[in-house]
């Protein structure tokens, strides 16, 4: 691997050379707006200012990866942002939404964030970036990290093309994972050098965490245990709309089997005797759970975007990691590993059938 | 609902394939092998057509089961539809099972010459639906 150190005031004229050289012809940076984070696309480099403060905000607005679903143009997008959105972009390669080719993946060390409103209002306490200890030391006055944070264990940048890795003080550790990112560097004007950016001992210690308080959630069990859970669903669908894997043209909620209308409903009805409308409220749920069980990247966008603050991630994630333990399988982290549904093996998974 | 649990004949859906299970379902039938008669089968030329969707629409519209058979995985009529298929259950059933909704769905593979394989399939999955009881879901409002 090869990288280099650099003070946090460096970083801006790394992502100015990549825009200035034509390495990408824009970028997708996370930009202050009072006290919250959102993301903006770069086009012109002197709208890059201190970016230093805000990409490591433990901020979590949408999933980055959502703005360039469907971009399969020639011309070049970076994106900064954090292991989740990076991985899930990868997903969206795999996919066929994303141009391999059109794409420069950057991903910045996270420590877990928090919800972009509860960011927002706590910046005082919060500040530009945090670590673990910090976010116990929150967590004690009532601030805490989104529940798909506090459960990743992806947290350091080792997905992508280009990894910003926070190195303790005010530096930061810039380098290739890849070979493109490797000439990506070296032609934004960077001089790189052998680095070694091993850490393993830390990302064990970030899955024992997140393992732990994935044990913590609670769960949901049964039949009754669900229907409870989704009992306030107005299936708005909304957290499809923000889930950076799922991706269909149109949905099948949005057809007439899925979203029934009119005489349809009233035949529904006949049949039962009487449903539940909004219809499908279960079916919805269990159906996308099945559609993103392997590509979801438990980003925990879908949590964020629910209008009835239904908690997602004890349903959407901690479902489909089982999934993905199934075929060993974890997301965005290979754009060459082949889908699990799109590949098979002659001889498996006969015990999960009995 | 207030059936009692001996009187109970449970609804369960079958979803066969056109070359193996269906036809050994014909077998079963032709070689007039007795199998209680509480599965509907639904056929589809491959369990590749199989979506998990159909199962879980069933068991929210009060199947008692779901049933879902076809070619042994390396018979099957298209090469390679039931290895896909084998693998979509697989992660189906990793889903329900967490939800506590699996133990009424019931996989198998049955080929066209498994006629008594198939009534016996038939006769064992009724017995153990039975001995679960009504889908509660049949008359709640979904």
């Amino acid at each position: 691997m090869k990288g280099t150190e650099l003070n946090y005031g460096d970083l801006e004229g790394v992502l100015k050379g990549l825009l200035e050289n034509k390495v990408v012809d824009c970028l997708i940076l996370p930009r202050r707006v009072g006290n919250n984070v959102s993301y903006m696309l770069v086009r012109d480099k002197d709208k890059i200012a201190t970016p230093e403060s805000v990409i490591f905000a433990p901020s979590f607005g949408i999933n980055a990866a959502n703005i360039v679903k469907g971009w399969m143009i020639a011309e070049k997008v970076g994106i900064v942002a954090k292991p989740c959105e990076i991985r899930a972009a990868i997903e969206m390669i795999k996919l066929k939404q994303l141009n391999e080719d059109s794409v420069l993946l950057i991903t910045v060390d996270c420590a877990g964030a928090f919800a972009n409103e509860v960011y927002a209002a706590n910046y005082a306490d919060i500040g530009d970036q945090v670590d673990s200890a910090k976010i116990k030391e929150l967590a004690g006055k009532g601030i805490s990290i989104r529940d798909a944070c506090a459960i990743c264990d992806n947290r350091l940048a080792d997905v992508g093309d280009i990894a910003i890795a926070q190195a303790g003080g005010e530096k930061a550790v810039v380098a290739g994972l890849t070979e493109k990112g490797e000439a990506a560097l070296s032609a934004a004007g960077l001089s790189l050098e052998d680095k070694d950016l091993d850490r393993a001992a830390e990302k064990e210690k970030i899955e024992a965490e997140a393992k732990q308080n994935l044990e913590g959630l609670p769960k949901i069990s049964s039949e009754e245990a669900l229907e409870e859970f989704l009992r306030d669903c107005i299936v708005c669908k909304n957290c499809r709309d923000v889930c950076p894997v799922c991706y269909c043209k149109e949905c099948f909620f949005d057809q007439p089997l899925g979203n029934p209308v009119g005489g349809d409903l009233l035949n529904l009805a006949e049949a039962r005797g009487a449903i539940e409308v909004p219809t499908n409220q279960l079916l919805y749920h269990l159906t996308r759970v099945y559609h993103v069980s392997t590509t979801c990247v438990a980003c925990g966008a879908c949590e964020d975007a629910c209008p009835k603050d239904i908690p997602l991630t004890r349903f959407y994630p901690v479902i489909a990691k089982k999934v993905q333990e199934l075929f060993e399988y974890v997301p965005g982290k290979d754009a060459k590993e082949p889908l699990p549904f799109t590949t098979y093996e002659e001889d498996e998974l006969e015990e999960y059938l009995k | 609902m207030g059936e009692e649990k001996g009187g109970f004949e449970p609804k369960i859906v079958g979803f066969t394939c056109n070359w193996c299970t269906y036809a050994g379902a014909d077998l079963a039938g032709t070689s007039r092998k007795k199998y209680p008669p509480n599965v509907r089968l639904i056929r589809m030329m491959c369990t590749a057509r199989f979506d998990p969707m159909f199962a879980f629409k069933a068991l929210l519209n009060g199947a008692d089961g779901v049933f879902i058979s076809g070619c042994h995985p390396g018979e099957c009529h298209y090469i390679k539809g039931n290895f896909y298929s084998r693998r979509r259950i697989a992660a189906m059933r990793t889903i329900l099972k967490q939800l506590g909704l699996d133990d009424r769905v019931k996989s198998y593979w049955i080929s066209a010459s498994e006629g008594v394989k198939f009534a016996n399939t038939m006769k064992n999955i009724t017995e153990e639906i039975k001995e679960l009881g009504p889908n509660p879901m049949r008359d709640k409002i979904l």
